[in-house]
């Protein structure tokens, strides 16, 4: 018999460093799951209900982190916050962590935000959670060693070589390079960007700096989804923004700018904005910055060409090839290189040359033709002076179209004498400098990579959205409510081997009726058929739970095999009074599943 | 009808054998003799010792020269790398092609076949085609073919052989028809083929009479066809460069073991234009631009050039512009029966031809002549009352009108201001 987890989580493995946590959340819901959550990763959770409680439980406990509510009973989240940061003066504040469903409402406080170390929105993101509040205190330990500095201050008095810039003074959070971030090293702010901090601005690139270095990006989570502000002007169009080109005038466009990534940001899945895989993080990349993935010349670069990200080529080019195979990307032709065989570089001299030495000191000889003699050849041969006379009998060409012609010419190659009707085209590497005749130098076609359709909607749906995704349930979307429910299913199936069935619900014609009828038309149909849903089953063990972009319904009492087959029906009878067809399609899980 | 045949059998048997000559005169004349020429020479080919000469070492240049062969070219460059003695080089030269035989030299000389190709845009005529080909050539040898020409697998090294001999200019190949079975009109030729080419040539060359290296398949020591200056403009140029270089005291031979196979006419149009082509281009070579060859005045004038001279002015103008006189004498003089002598004659000349064809299959055992014998009876009727119409037309043609100046095969620019 398995025995069904109690919670998912526990398959993602914690750091192991026990930490002493205080959830300040008004709803029972939320804190009790984020004490389930937590303590079954080995922390300790203290629970307040409101935002006195809260400071009084601050004041009196040393804590590594607290998760504040930003709407609390008697006082709010930031309240809490500012209080406690004034109160402690130098000493250690455990990171504090802002919770809300209204980030923007919260970034509206500039100055009073800058009391919290992260924002998490909501609806909470269980896998998030765990992993912000660990890395939080995992910060709280390297500040140990170096004072916390104010947020919004970048570290500026270690990087006395780099000026500070007019930009950091215009009142927007951005990283900056060096700084922030620097070969092999990453702030504090930088750490907390990365966790996704919807704070953050962008990355301010103040020195000098190559694109395999930025290539650092990628690695570090959500930090490659910011953008990217060069006042170098040497990263080009690998930069979201050329600073070094932008003036006072410009500060509504940089405005525009800085505003529509976080839009889109706050529109990207989670589970691009996280990916560690970079194909997923360049369909990411695509979507927040509202462009394709276009390439430019650029003769620096081996491949001759440079995408809008900074990333090299040859990269963009692979992963983006790999996404366009998966169909979430399309390609769009842009240039047609060749390629050394030798060195894979693209950087090729083409000349015209010798097709039998390869020397390109080539002349090309005008030959005439002696009508009455026949004789035919090269044009020095005829010239005596300002006279053509004929090699052969001497006879003076006076009369062009009666006495001779020019047929045509030859290329002669004054390295080797070769001749030929016309020159042969050769390719020198500039690279390895080896030679290639043009047919044996492979062509390499350069694309620019647009987001399908389904690109966008794996950016703004996730993993859900694919096929591969919906062969499980994917914990970190179920529903806060569906959660504790389906902890208390699988408790009780542990106990008295019960068994309950997990329903997952996918819309597949979301797209399609969104497209023609208007988003409404389809979140109406959607809860019409959870209606129908719900009237037509058992409420006293049945739980029918609305997602994000799924609906879950949780059958008490039967296994999956039944569950199943009832379901079936009522799916086609609720189904039935729909005025769109919204294609609504199910799994199934059973206890094994959780296993 | 019988009566008359038996009239005529009893008249013909009744003669002496002056009084035969009499009525014959035509065949004893200008038929006889030549064939007496072939059973000699044969005869002396069947004592020549057949040593093999050493193979030739020099430096051997491929050139052609064609208009439109995109079709051809490709198997006539990969016949030529077939070779037991391959070229050292070949050279093409697309005269003003206006179909894809251009970007077929480009393909060619990519895949290494041939050294050099170049195309003009305007048609020059073969001449000048062949001579900015030679203008490139680096060989001691430049061997010219053409486009539609395949080859023995020999060819080249026999052809290369008589050049041991440091007085020869040029040789001639031995050109045998390829489409021999496509028609009547081909086996026809091929038999014509056989018998003036691969045997009458051989014949010419054992009096050192070879008086046209074929521009078919001929080879030339560079050094002397550059001292003629290359081919001459209008057409007949491998006539017209055979007698020039004879005139420059080299000596022109004839390989017969050289082989080159072309396709001949297939329709009886066709074959006739093309002979009124080569009639009107001799008689304007022998008797306009060199007629100094038969002026004993003449510092050019020599026996040696006069036998072929008289060959030509026998054998081929007299026997077509006298035919016509002795039909017209033989009917004025014997009415009804003088049909019957002529039907006589010609079954004596019928009895006389197969006999050289036999003698030309047996100097020439590379070609199987066994499938031609039943059209010997028949070539002999068409090659004496056909094809000596057709020269005879050519000549008067010629001579009257001088309509070599007017054929396509040479551009009309070149017509007009050529020699």
């Amino acid at each position: 018999m398995t025995t069904a987890t109690a919670f998912p989580l526990e398959s993602d493995a914690g750091t192991g460093i026990a930490r002493r946590i205080l959830v300040a959340e008004d709803s029972p819901t939320t804190h009790e799951i984020l004490k389930l959550l937590l303590s079954q990763r080995g922390h300790q959770v203290d629970i307040a209900t409101d935002g006195e409680q809260a400071l009084e439980a601050l004041r009196s406990n040393r804590y590594d982190v607290a998760l504040l509510d930003f709407h609390l009973p008697k006082m709010d989240g930031l309240q809490v916050a500012t209080a406690i940061r004034q109160e402690a003066h130098d000493q250690p504040v455990p990171r504090l962590i802002a919770i809300t469903a209204d980030v923007e409402g919260l970034l509206a406080h500039p100055g009073d935000c800058d009391n919290f170390d992260h924002v998490l929105p909501k609806p909470l993101d269980i896998y998030q959670v765990a992993r912000v509040v660990e890395e939080q205190a995992e910060i709280a330990d390297i500040e140990v060693e170096a004072p916390r500095p104010a947020p919004t201050a970048p570290i500026a008095a270690e990087h006395a070589t780099v000026p500070r810039s007019p930009f950091e003074d215009l009142g927007y959070n951005l990283l900056t390079w060096p700084g922030d971030m620097e070969a092999g090293r990453l702030s504090a702010r930088a750490m907390q960007a990365s966790l996704g901090d919807p704070r953050f601005d962008g990355i301010l690139v103040k020195a000098p700096v190559s694109v395999e270095q930025l290539g650092a990006l990628w690695h570090t989570k959500a930090l490659y989804v910011l953008p990217i502000v060069d006042l170098t002007g040497d990263l080009g169009p690998v930069a979201d923004i050329d600073g070094s080109k932008l003036t006072a005038l410009d500060r509504v466009q940089l405005d525009q700018v800085l505003r529509d990534f976080h839009d889109r940001r706050a529109r990207l899945h989670r589970d691009l904005r996280f990916s560690v895989d970079l194909a997923e993080q360049l369909v990411g990349r695509a979507f927040v910055s509202n462009r394709p993935l276009k390439p430019a010349y650029d003769p620096h670069s081996k491949w001759l060409v440079s995408y809008d990200v900074a990333l090299s080529a040859a990269v963009v080019a692979r992963e983006a090839e790999s996404l366009c195979e998966r169909g979430l990307m399309r390609r769009v032709f842009f240039d047609r290189f060749h390629v050394c065989p030798g060195c894979d570089s693209l950087r090729l001299h083409v000349r015209e040359e010798c097709g039998q030495c390869h020397s390109a000191d080539l002349e090309e000889e005008q030959y005439l033709h002696h009508f009455r003699c026949a004789h035919q050849g090269p044009e020095p041969d005829f010239r005596r002076g300002d006279k053509l006379v004929c090699p052969k009998c001497r006879y003076e060409l006076t009369h062009f179209g009666f006495d001779y012609d020019r047929p045509g010419s030859m290329v002669v190659c004054h390295a080797c004498g070769h001749a030929a009707s016309e020159p042969a085209v050769g390719f020198v590497c500039l690279d390895c400098g080896s030679h290639t005749d043009s047919e044996l130098a492979p062509p390499r076609d350069v694309y620019t990579y647009h987001l399908t359709d389904d690109g966008v909607g794996f950016a703004e749906h996730g993993q859900s959205l694919l096929g591969s995704a919906s062969q499980a349930v994917r914990f970190a979307e179920l529903p806060l409510e569906l959660v504790i429910a389906l902890n208390a299913a699988a408790k009780k199936f542990n106990e008295t081997h019960e068994p309950f069935t997990l329903i997952n619900i996918v819309y597949s014609n979301e797209r399609e009726v969104v497209a023609q009828q208007g988003a409404r038309a389809f979140v109406k149909a959607r809860d019409l058929f959870i209606e129908n849903l719900r009237s037509s089953l058992n409420s006293e063990t049945d739980l029918v739970v609305k997602g994000q972009s799924h609906d879950f319904v949780l059958v008490g009492g039967s296994k999956p095999d039944q569950a199943k087959a009832d379901f079936d029906l009522l799916l086609v009878r609720a189904e039935n009074t729909l005025r769109h067809d919204i294609d609504p399609s199910f799994q199934a899980f059973g206890p094994e599943d959780f296993a | 009808m019988f009566q008359l045949i038996s009239d005529g059998i009893t008249y013909l048997t009744a003669q002496s054998g002056e009084s035969l000559l009499r009525l014959f005169w035509f065949v004893a004349i200008f038929e006889f003799p030549r064939y007496t020429l072939s059973f000699v020479s044969v005869a002396a080919l069947a004592f020549r010792t057949n040593a093999t000469a050493a193979p030739y070492r020099g430096k051997v240049s491929v050139l052609i020269a064609g208009h439109n062969e995109e079709d051809s070219i490709e198997r006539c460059v990969r016949s030529l790398h077939e070779q037991s003695r391959p070229p050292d080089e070949i050279i093409v030269v697309s005269d003003g092609s206006t179909d894809r035989m251009p970007e077929k030299l480009r393909e060619l000389q990519d895949a290494g076949l041939i050294k050099e190709g170049h195309c003009t845009h305007v048609r020059s005529g073969k001449s000048a085609g062949v001579n900015l080909a030679l203008a490139r050539a680096t060989g001691e040898i430049v061997v010219n073919v053409d486009c539609d020409c395949t080859f023995d697998r020999h060819a080249i090294r026999n052809i290369l052989e008589p050049f041991a001999d440091p007085r020869v200019g040029a040789v001639s190949g031995n050109i045998v028809a390829r489409n021999a079975t496509h028609s009547l009109v081909t086996a026809f030729q091929a038999i014509e083929y056989l018998i003036t080419i691969s045997q009458g040539k051989q014949a010419a060359d054992l009096t050192g009479q070879v008086s046209c290296v074929s521009g078919a398949f001929g080879a030339f020591r560079s050094k002397a066809l550059r001292g003629i200056g290359g081919l001459d403009a209008g057409g007949g140029e491998d006539l017209d460069a055979t007698l020039s270089l004879r005139k420059a005291g080299w000596k022109a031979v004839f390989a017969p073991e050289s082989i080159c196979y072309t396709d001949v006419p297939e329709s009886l149009g066709v074959l006739v234009r093309q002979r009124f082509r080569w009639e009107r281009d001799a008689v304007h070579l022998r008797y306009r631009k060199h007629r100094e060859l038969l002026n004993p005045f003449s510092s050019r004038f020599s026996i040696r050039e006069l036998l072929h001279e008289l060959d030509f002015l026998v054998f081929n103008l007299g026997s077509a512009v006298i035919f016509p006189f002795y039909i017209v004498w033989l009917i004025a003089t014997f009415e009804e029966l003088g049909l019957i002598i002529l039907l006589a004659a010609q079954v004596g000349m019928m009895v006389l031809e197969f006999f050289v064809f036999c003698m030309a299959a047996l100097v020439t055992p590379r070609v199987n002549a066994l499938g031609l014998f039943p059209y010997v009876p028949g070539f002999s009727l068409f090659n004496g009352f056909v094809m000596r119409f057709v020269r005879l037309g050519a000549y008067l043609e010629e001579w009257i009108f001088e309509a070599s100046y007017r054929d396509t095969y040479v551009p009309q620019k070149v017509h007009r201001v050529r020699r």
